[in-house]
């Protein structure tokens, strides 16, 4: 550092702090939103979730459009397009997730914001409130501007797009929440595993490579698959026929779209409620 | 006012800090020392809440320190490790810390200023300075303007003017009555700066008084006495007890016999003297005859090093 600091005055100048300083919830989410937005990995992981979300988006509707023949679901095709953005936006956010909690471990910021919060688990939930919120709200703004971006596409070849129909509202609003609640699950390992380098591993490697592992056919492996969590949790922003043709595919229950998703909700609860029982107990 | 009682802190076998007790009162300055290792920075961590005591307690300001509803404005602390994301710049991590209790940007922006971080306030915390790291960590402790400062080794990387400042700062705010804990390996700058000493080793503590007591206790006062006829000096005031060294010809040191004893025997005797000086022991001889038995790292020994007198250990 070539910059000099100017002298530092003798001592503290004697203005007492405004009204009547204390922690609480509220404060404590003012807190991390100034932390989530002031480091870089933030930004250029949400955009490229949003681009991600809607280049992709336009992409495989122009791509399918040209192949109109092959597509026997002309009615779902604006939803169906969603699908590929969405299964990629979740690395993104997964990593965020991870990293949100992690970066303070690894940098020892997670000493600053202890000592300022000591009862510790409302930092986690603050944080997650924080995370959570963002990218249900990035996700969602970036779903619009996807459809929007794809009705011309469609318009042009002669395909409707029906968003009137009560399943794809659940598919468009299912992938904003399965975003979100991904970037939970990652969230939660994050908390519990304390380490960026493992967080992004786990994490990471039950999205791309586990689960898909439980999908040769060996039975005993098919009667676990449907309570792996992303398995579950993508249920929610699948078409109806989608779901019928996984479950087929495996034994054990056959979960509904909402059902799944509670699933991973209780994924992410058990992590969670794991985590705040280290973050308790042991040395920070 | 910090106070642990039977605090206990043990990391699987090893014993970080065993058993302590005491008090750092308010109003003055009090001095945290010992070797590396020795358990201050697990006993600050302790403090903070930040570690969970094996057995015994600790309170600030009367209460442990989770339960504080405030704890900003209890307690500043800059500890030894440091804990800010290298990603972000010093001004967003004061703010981020700041909003926790509602304190707002003027706030943040009049200690940025004191402890001197303007013009680096705007940059990433990962490009820092050892210096301008332990400033960033300055000016967090203050943000709450905290009625209890814990610094470990604060002018650890400061140039010479932020020691200065540093010195100036703990005495001042130990003025107002406000509690200050305090270590530092820096010898002269704790005797400089502080007014009582708690010094541990190997997770016990050695001793706690005020400064001029324990370096009292830790050492030996010397009498030097500079004589045109030292060997007859030498002679005269040789009996039980006294203990008489000649580094170099005309040179004595005495042990065992105050300066006024040697003046007046010198007169009865009609010796010239040129010197005759009482010296007493430095904060340094003090800390390294009192920790020299629980020193964990030892360095190689050097001709002439620090020797221990297990009589002065406790």
């Amino acid at each position: 550092m070539t910059t000099t600091p100017t002298a530092p005055s003798p001592a503290p100048a004697q203005t007492a702090l405004a009204g009547h300083p204390h922690v609480t919830f509220a404060r404590l989410v003012r807190s991390e939103q100034i932390k989530f937005w002031t480091v870089r990995s933030t930004v250029w992981v949400l955009g490229i979730t949003a681009v991600v979300i809607v280049g992709l988006m336009a992409l495989f509707a122009a791509v399918a459009t040209n192949h109109a023949d092959q597509i026997q679901d002309r009615a779902h095709l604006s939803v169906l397009a969603l699908d590929p953005g969405v299964t990629f936006a979740q690395l993104a956010v997964a990593v965020l997730g991870v990293l949100t909690i992690t970066g303070e471990y690894s940098t020892g910021m997670i000493r600053s914001s202890l000592s300022a919060a000591p009862r510790r688990t409302p930092v986690l939930w603050s944080k997650l409130l924080v995370l959570f919120v963002t990218i249900l709200v990035v996700a969602a703004v970036a779903v619009v501007v996807a459809l929007a971006v794809e009705w011309p596409i469609l318009h042009a070849r002669g395909f409707e797009m029906n968003l009137s129909d009560p399943q794809s509202q659940r598919v468009i609003v299912g992938s904003v929440l399965y975003l979100a609640t991904i970037a939970a699950l990652a969230y939660a390992f994050g908390a519990l595993l304390r380490n960026s380098a493992a967080g992004l591993a786990t994490v990471l490697g039950l999205l791309l490579v586990f689960e898909n592992l439980f999908s040769i056919p060996w039975k005993p492996l098919s009667y676990i698959h449907p309570f792996l969590p992303s398995t579950a949790g993508g249920k929610i922003r699948m078409l109806d026929s989608q779901i019928a043709e996984q479950n087929a595919s495996m034994h054990g229950p056959d979960f509904t779209a909402w059902q799944g998703y509670g699933v991973l909700v209780a994924w992410v609860a058990l992590l969670l409620g794991l985590a705040i029982w280290r973050l308790k107990k042991r040395d920070a | 006012m910090i106070e642990a009682h039977g605090l206990t802190k043990r990391y699987g076998e090893k014993v970080a800090v065993d058993d302590i007790t005491f008090t750092v009162h308010p109003g003055k300055v009090t001095g945290f020392l010992g070797p590396n290792g020795a358990g201050k920075s697990t006993t600050m961590r302790l403090i903070m809440g930040l570690d969970r005591p094996t057995h015994g307690a600790v309170t600030v300001n009367g209460h442990p320190y989770e339960k504080l509803t405030s704890p900003l404005t209890e307690v500043g602390a800059l500890l030894e490790a440091k804990a800010v994301h290298t990603g972000r710049s010093a001004r967003n991590h004061l703010r981020a810390l700041a909003a926790t209790h509602g304190i707002g940007d003027k706030r943040v922006n009049e200690v940025i200023e004191m402890t001197g971080l303007q013009q680096v306030a705007k940059k990433r915390v990962g490009g820092f300075s050892l210096g301008m790291g332990q400033r960033l960590g300055i000016a967090a402790a203050l943000l709450g303007d905290p009625k209890t400062l814990i610094l470990d080794e604060p002018v650890n990387g400061l140039d010479p003017e932020g020691v200065l400042w540093v010195r100036n700062l703990v005495k001042y705010l130990a003025g107002e009555g406000r509690t200050i804990f305090l270590s530092s390996h820096l010898m002269s700058e704790m005797a400089l700066t502080a007014d009582h000493l708690i010094v541990i080793g190997k997770g016990r503590i050695i001793t706690d008084g005020p400064v001029d007591q324990v370096i009292a206790q830790a050492t030996s006062t010397a009498v030097r006495v500079r004589s045109p006829q030292a060997a007859r000096l030498a002679e005269i005031l040789a009996g039980p007890g006294v203990l008489v060294d000649s580094p170099e010809p005309e040179l004595l040191e005495l042990h065992g016999v105050e300066a006024p004893a040697v003046g007046e025997a010198a007169a009865r005797e009609g010796l010239v003297l040129h010197e005759l000086t009482p010296v007493r022991g430095s904060l340094e001889e003090a800390y390294m005859s009192l920790t020299s038995e629980s020193v964990e790292f030892h360095s190689a020994a050097l001709p002439h090093a620090a020797t221990s007198d297990p009589e002065v250990t406790r």
